[in-house]
């Protein structure tokens, strides 16, 4: 929910409940107010009958609205409504009864009292009263949301500054200066916060290529010099068995160091620079790097790309995610066995007839799982692949039925 | 190789600059050593070099200042960064500024060899043409084979790999260090030692096949020599 719409919303709520009681209130008390003034008129024209009822009689007393009864007994004085028809049509009226004692006989007298106008004048009280209420709330409602929006105009220019926030575009935050001290002072924490972030993000990426140099450069010294060795004359087989030994281990570990350090450039979000290409032609030119593996495994290539899928991600990670897949599923395939690429409707699946894995299915994507029959393998491509579809929120499924399959769902 | 080309190192860990540097001489040329950006300065105002071994992360700056002056001076010298700085920017900022070649430490030597011998060709086009050893004749420009003044068909891959024993003769050369060749990325790691088997059976197959010596020799089943007399 927005601020704003959350904003109005309680001022509508609260306004709704405030103007319902207030209603209700003025329409009760206007309606007391009137009822105790009819009341106090027919005690007035009570008194008058008194003063009249003295010198004159009491037939002369009754009129339209005095009607006057013998009674046995004397009553207590009491109101009541009471409706008559004047001209075909009702009209309410207020009633006094009470007794009258003249020559030892009791009367019964009504006095009556229209009503209807104190009605309709109850009813005009009350619109009165409502459309001003309302008309106060619309206009404050207006007022209040207006001056909040302006008000919250510099929040919500540090929001999508802070969206469109990029870390690797090299650019500094710089964010709207506000009026109000507290959006002021969120503006200046954000804002030294991102140049925190900017400076750790550097030294970061400085210390990766730091330990980069500093892990490749003995192990450049250690194969120049087994290298050396091996040109040497009269190796026997042994010792030359052994240094390539070395030579294949130190480059092991090279290799193995430049996996973690691609891996920790993509959790540090070093490739974000995208562009968009089709995958098609992605995934064909990357297949001819395989040509010579996939003829000599005799490979069975089975290649589906149904639609034309364009896709929007950065080339070098792009390459490298299809590069991983299609080694993986060569890689671990049984020798004739089939290698189905088939791209359609923004799903991309790769699949192989290898063998069943020997490890635990969940296991997959973890980094050094290797299969037991793929030792040479760094057993970092499948994270890697992970982390390249994480990156793009690319959902990335690993499925076993008669083949392993691979399938990455691209997002929209 | 008729005159021998001056090479300059520059490379602040002493040990790969001996290693280099051995590696250099053997193949006919004549190293000279920089252990920092002064003296590589010095060296260059001094001698005439054809190319240049630029490590990046030297003690008294970045050699890629280096490339910057190098190409001011107009002279035409080959330019190879061989860094441990693995990373795509410095990569493409020396290449852009004129570089002509980038090796990632470790590197093999052949393939320095390989590297620099290429750059060196291509700053020489004119006199430098072609390849020659006995039979075999290699135009790398137009990536075509003789043998026996006949064309024979190589595939890219089979061309690449006979021009590397051609800049590598008599050297053993490792299934890894082939394998590093043949490969595009380190995602291609473990994945190479079929390849390179299939690739030098078949490239044999067709030597032979037009007549050419078995040069390609297997040593101990851990690596291959491409022996000449």
């Amino acid at each position: 929910m927005k601020l704003l719409t959350k904003t109005s919303l309680n001022f509508i709520s609260a306004s709704v409940i405030f103007f319902l009681v207030g209603s209700v209130a003025v329409y009760l008390s206007v309606r007391n107010i009137i009822a105790e003034d009819l009341q106090n008129r027919l005690f007035q024209q009570q008194k008058q009958f008194f003063d009249n009822a003295d010198q004159n009689k009491l037939s002369d007393l009754t009129s339209k609205l005095v009607f006057i009864q013998k009674t046995d007994k004397e009553i207590d004085y009491s109101f009541s409504d009471t409706v008559l028809i004047v001209n075909d049509s009702y009209i309410l009226y207020r009633k006094l009864d009470f007794s009258y004692l003249i020559d030892k006989q009791y009367y019964n007298v009504s006095i009556l009292n229209n009503q209807s106008q104190s009605d309709s004048l109850i009813k005009k009280i009350v619109i009165m009263n409502v459309g001003f209420a309302l008309l106060f709330f619309l206009i404050l409602f207006f007022v209040n949301r207006h001056s909040i929006k302006s008000a919250l105009s510099v929040f919500y220019s540090t929001i999508s500054k802070l969206e469109d926030f990029e870390l690797s575009k090299l650019q500094t935050l710089s964010l709207e200066t506000a009026e109000v001290q507290e959006i002021k002072k969120l503006n200046e924490v954000f804002q030294e916060m991102a140049t925190q972030i900017y400076n750790d993000f550097e030294a970061q990426k400085e210390y990766t290529e730091n330990v980069s140099h500093e892990l490749q450069t003995p192990l450049a010294i250690i194969s120049s010099k087994v290298d050396e060795l091996m040109q040497s004359d009269n190796l026997s087989k042994e010792q030359m068995e052994q240094l390539a030994l070395l030579l294949e281990t130190t480059n092991r570990l090279s290799k193995i160091n430049q996996a973690l350090i691609f891996l920790t450039k993509i959790d540090n979000r070093f490739y974000t620079q995208g562009s968009t290409f089709s995958l098609n032609d992605l995934i064909k030119e990357k297949l001819q790097i395989f040509d010579a593996a996939i003829q000599e495994k005799k490979l069975k290539l089975e290649l589906d790309l149904l639609d034309i899928t364009h896709i929007n991600m950065n080339p070098y990670l792009a390459e490298t995610l299809i590069i991983n897949l299609i080694k993986n599923a060569i890689i671990h395939n049984t020798s004739g066995g089939v290698l189905r690429i088939q791209l359609s409707n923004n799903a991309l699946s790769i699949s192989n007839s290898g063998s069943p894995l020997s490890f635990p299915e969940k296991d997959i994507f973890k980094r050094f799982t290797r299969s037991e029959n793929s030792k040479k393998n760094l057993g970092i491509g499948l994270s890697i692949v992970q982390r390249i579809c994480e990156l793009y929120t690319f959902k990335i499924a690993y499925t076993f039925g008669s083949e392993h399959q691979f399938k990455i769902i691209f997002k929209k | 190789m008729l005159k021998k080309h001056n090479i300059l190192v520059v490379e602040d860990e002493l040990e790969l600059a001996k290693s280099t540097i051995s590696s250099l001489l053997e193949n006919g040329f004549l190293p000279f050593h920089a252990k920092n950006l002064k003296s590589a300065r010095k060296l260059l105002k001094k001698e005439k070099f054809t190319a240049v071994l630029l490590d990046l992360g030297l003690p008294d700056g970045d050699g890629i200042s280096l490339i910057k002056e190098i190409k001011n001076t107009k002279i035409e010298i080959g330019l190879i960064i061989v860094s441990a700085k693995d990373s795509l920017e410095k990569k493409v900022q020396g290449l852009e500024l004129g570089a002509d070649d980038y090796l990632t430490k470790p590197f093999f030597f052949s393939e320095l060899n390989a590297r620099l011998k290429s750059v060196i060709r291509r700053l020489n086009l004119e006199d430098n043409q072609q390849l020659t050893i006995n039979e075999i004749t290699l135009f790398p420009e137009e990536m075509r084979t003789l043998i026996h003044g006949k064309i024979v068909d190589l595939t890219g891959k089979e061309f690449g790999l006979l021009l590397y024993f051609f800049s590598n003769p008599n050297r053993v050369i490792s299934k890894t260090t082939l394998g590093e060749f043949m490969s595009s990325s380190y995602a291609d790691y473990g994945f190479t030692d079929d390849v390179v088997y299939t690739h030098i059976k078949n490239l044999k197959k067709k030597i032979t096949n037009s007549g050419g010596d078995d040069y390609i020799k297997n040593v101990y089943g851990v690596g291959y020599k491409f022996t000449v007399e």
